[in-house]
């Protein structure tokens, strides 16, 4: 840290008699915005104080709205008339509009000022995250990937080992169906399908299979890894007898005890806890692998990126940027939340969070399969966010047993083609 | 002297006038402007593309479902709320005791709010620990997935629109029966009308008639206006089986960032609204009022 301070202040000795650079010596004030404050606001209330004690003269104004979409609107609407937010925390799959649309500058100038990005932990996977639109639109602040929440007390009565679980699909189905056999209205498992398309994404890409061809003009999903996926969907249902629920009520049922396995986010950890209480003992897994060589996981989470158009302020804002994905910055939002660490360092030095994962198991899963992490895909063109929409609709579809995968997958493919931005020429 | 007055007049309509204009008239004026644009938050500026956002609708699978989903959903509300509300109120006019317990346990959906309430459905309605299904079970049935199934998605939904505006419908009949005169009914009776279906038959229900028309239009147009229960119990979903005009609209204009495919939608849901204004106005007025 002090290494990085001094070459950024040589960088600007050079400056420093400026006259804006000395304006710029007094307090700036920035707004920062941020989506989902139940999930994130401890991780940025720590990140903001330990900031305050370093950069003093910088004053923050917080906006935050209640999820991502809401997020997305308020950013879209101050770009249209009048920019007040300096820096915004965004959902990964949104990245790619706002760098299409121009809202997002590019970060690799900011970036390139320190040297090389993998000295402090920006490791091109970890950009990779936020690169969208030919563009480092943002940088990662939180990432989350899919795992397996249990009951661990419905695993036993139903003949398994908390310890053990299955690490297949066949057997995750098997045991589901042995926790049906319970009685009493009490369901085997649940996968988080609707809302939008990133457990979807996760049986594709864990069959190893994309979304768009490289170039991004056809799809590139309707091929076997594609069908595979929409097949497993098709096999939970017949096989694994799980039942239709939306996704709250799975919720519900799940903290209510009488649901065995819950497949969805980590992003949920700290909430699932809450809800879960001592009804049951809480315990969570891995997710079952599909191809152990080809087989990856989409990355949920929130990227931050800079959107200020007053220097003086974008440069305050990249500092807290810089700063909020730092190994330190990523320390406290790992501690405060339950993602995984966006930040090379504090994945490889074991000062940073190992003590953490050893007093908090359940925080482990997502960190266990982070090698196996890949960009959620985000859709090029104005129907970015329809493409999911069709998609989830689509599996409806399955999940009521209405159509078969093949059809499913050959519909998909259609309306999604129909969505894309059409080749020039 | 005429033209102070008229001055006046000016000046004292000032506020509303100007409040209407800048709170109603302009943003309607402004939606239908968007509504022959491809405007999208965040690209600027728009293009006027005439009737291509109608024209996509015709074509569109979502707006269509959605379009018929609103319809059933209105042909099973506002008939069994209004038929509802009439039955309740003639029931409780007709008690002894218990008038006010009664009228109160049938307004409380009203003044209760609809987000909070739908969670409380969402409980009852739940397919493994609600109590709805913990019922049917006890006597053998497997009760559905009431809000993720598309068989009964929108039948829920109905039957919680209804909860919620079969009170309202009833207190405005209660407040139109007690608006007829005791005496008509007495009348009748003497003259030979000794059933109690036939005095309302030949008096309650004529006298009712402009009320009724009022609380048949505005059980159309709340039912119409279906959004709060969608939003938080089912999103549209499954697969669009329970999509409606609002719900599209909004999702249209602020998920999937396409206002002016969202103002085109408005449009056609103002001109639903305007068109039963109207049947209520000009149709039907002459037809229940007794001069």
């Amino acid at each position: 840290m002090t290494l990085q301070r001094r070459t950024l202040a040589t960088g600007t000795t050079a400056a420093l008699f400026a006259p804006h650079v000395l304006r710029a010596q007094g307090t700036t004030d920035i707004t920062i915005h941020y989506a989902q404050p139940f999930i994130f606001k401890e991780s940025y209330d720590a990140i903001a104080a330990e900031f305050a004690r370093r950069e003093p003269n910088i004053r923050i104004n917080w906006v935050t709205t209640p999820n991502y979409e809401e997020g997305m609107q308020l950013i879209l609407r101050q770009a249209a008339t009048q920019m007040q937010v300096d820096l915004s925390y965004q959902g990964f799959n949104r990245l790619r509009l706002f760098a299409e649309r121009g809202v997002a500058h590019d970060l690799a100038p900011f970036l390139a000022r320190e040297g090389d990005p993998a000295r402090h932990g920006y490791s091109p996977a970890i950009l990779s995250l936020a690169h969208f639109g030919g563009m480092q639109a943002g940088l990662a602040y939180a990432a989350s990937n899919p795992i397996n929440f249990f009951n661990a007390d419905l695993v036993r009565r139903a003949g398994g080992n908390p310890d053990a679980m299955p690490t297949d699909w066949p057997g995750i189905m098997q045991l589901s169906q042995r926790i049906r056999a319970l009685g009493g209205g009490t369901e085997g498992m649940w996968y988080a399908w609707p809302g939008d398309d990133w457990m979807f994404s996760a049986l594709l890409f864990g069959h190893g299979g994309r979304m768009l061809s490289e170039d991004e003009r056809d799809i590139a999903f309707a091929g076997p890894e594609g069908l595979g996926a929409l097949r497993m969907l098709d096999r939970m249902v017949r096989e694994g007898g799980m039942p239709n629920l939306t996704r709250e009520a799975a919720q519900q049922a799940f903290a209510a005890g009488r649901l065995g396995m819950f497949f969805w986010s980590t992003a949920v950890l700290r909430g699932t806890i809450q809800q879960v209480g001592r009804n049951f003992e809480l315990r969570t897994t891995v997710m079952p692998v599909i191809d152990p060589v080809r087989g990856r996981l989409p990355t949920g989470g929130a990227a931050g990126m800079l959107t200020s158009r007053d220097e003086a302020k974008r440069e305050a804002a990249w500092k807290f940027l810089r700063f909020s994905t730092s190994v330190e910055g990523t320390t406290l939002m790992v501690q405060n939340t339950g993602y995984v660490p966006t930040n090379q360092l504090a994945i490889d030095e074991p000062r940073w969070l190992a003590e953490f994962y050893r007093a908090n198991p359940l925080f482990q899963a997502a960190t266990r399969q982070a090698q196996l992490m890949i960009p959620w895909y985000a859709f090029p063109g104005a129907n970015s966010v329809r493409v999911t929409q069709t998609m989830v609709d689509q599996q409806a579809r399955i999940i009521e047993g209405r159509a078969t995968p093949e059809a499913v997958l050959a519909d998909m493919a259609t309306e999604v083609r129909r969505l894309l931005p059409r080749p020039r020429g | 002297m005429r033209r102070g007055e008229a001055l006046a007049a000016w000046m004292l309509t000032l506020p509303a006038a100007l409040a209407f204009l800048l709170l109603l008239l302009a943003p309607t004026l402004a939606a239908i402007a968007l509504a022959f644009s491809d405007y999208e938050l965040g690209v600027w500026p728009p293009h006027w593309i005439g009737l291509d956002n109608f024209r996509e609708m015709w074509t569109d699978r979502g707006f269509r479902t959605s379009f018929v989903n609103t319809l059933v959903y209105v042909a099973i509300v506002a008939p069994v709320s209004v038929a509802g509300g009439l039955g309740l109120a003639l029931l409780i006019e007709g008690a002894a005791r218990g008038r006010t317990i009664f009228r109160a346990i049938f307004f409380l959906p009203v003044v209760s709010l609809t987000v909070a309430m739908a969670a409380a459905w969402q409980y009852l309605l739940h397919p493994t620990i609600g109590p709805v299904n913990a019922v049917l079970r006890a006597v053998g049935i497997a009760g559905p997935a009431w809000l993720s199934s598309s068989d009964t998605v929108l039948l829920s939904l109905a039957a919680i629109g209804i909860w919620e505006s079969i009170g309202f419908n009833m207190v405005l009949f209660m407040a139109g029966l007690t608006a007829i005169p005791r005496e008509l009914r007495e009348a009748a009776a003497v003259d030979g009308a000794r059933a109690a279906w036939d005095r309302f038959r030949l008096v309650t229900w004529p006298l009712l008639g402009p009320t009724a028309l009022f609380v048949v239009v505005i059980s159309l147009i709340r039912s119409v206006r279906v959004f709060d229960t969608v939003a938080v119990l089912t999103r549209g979903g499954p697969n669009k089986a329970s999509e409606v005009l609002l719900y599209t609209m909004y999702t249209e204009g602020f998920t999937f960032l396409r206002l002016g495919y969202s103002a085109a939608i408005t449009l056609v849901f103002l001109v639903i609204v305007l068109g039963l204004m109207l049947v209520q106005t000009r149709i039907l007025d002459r037809r229940v009022h007794y001069g």
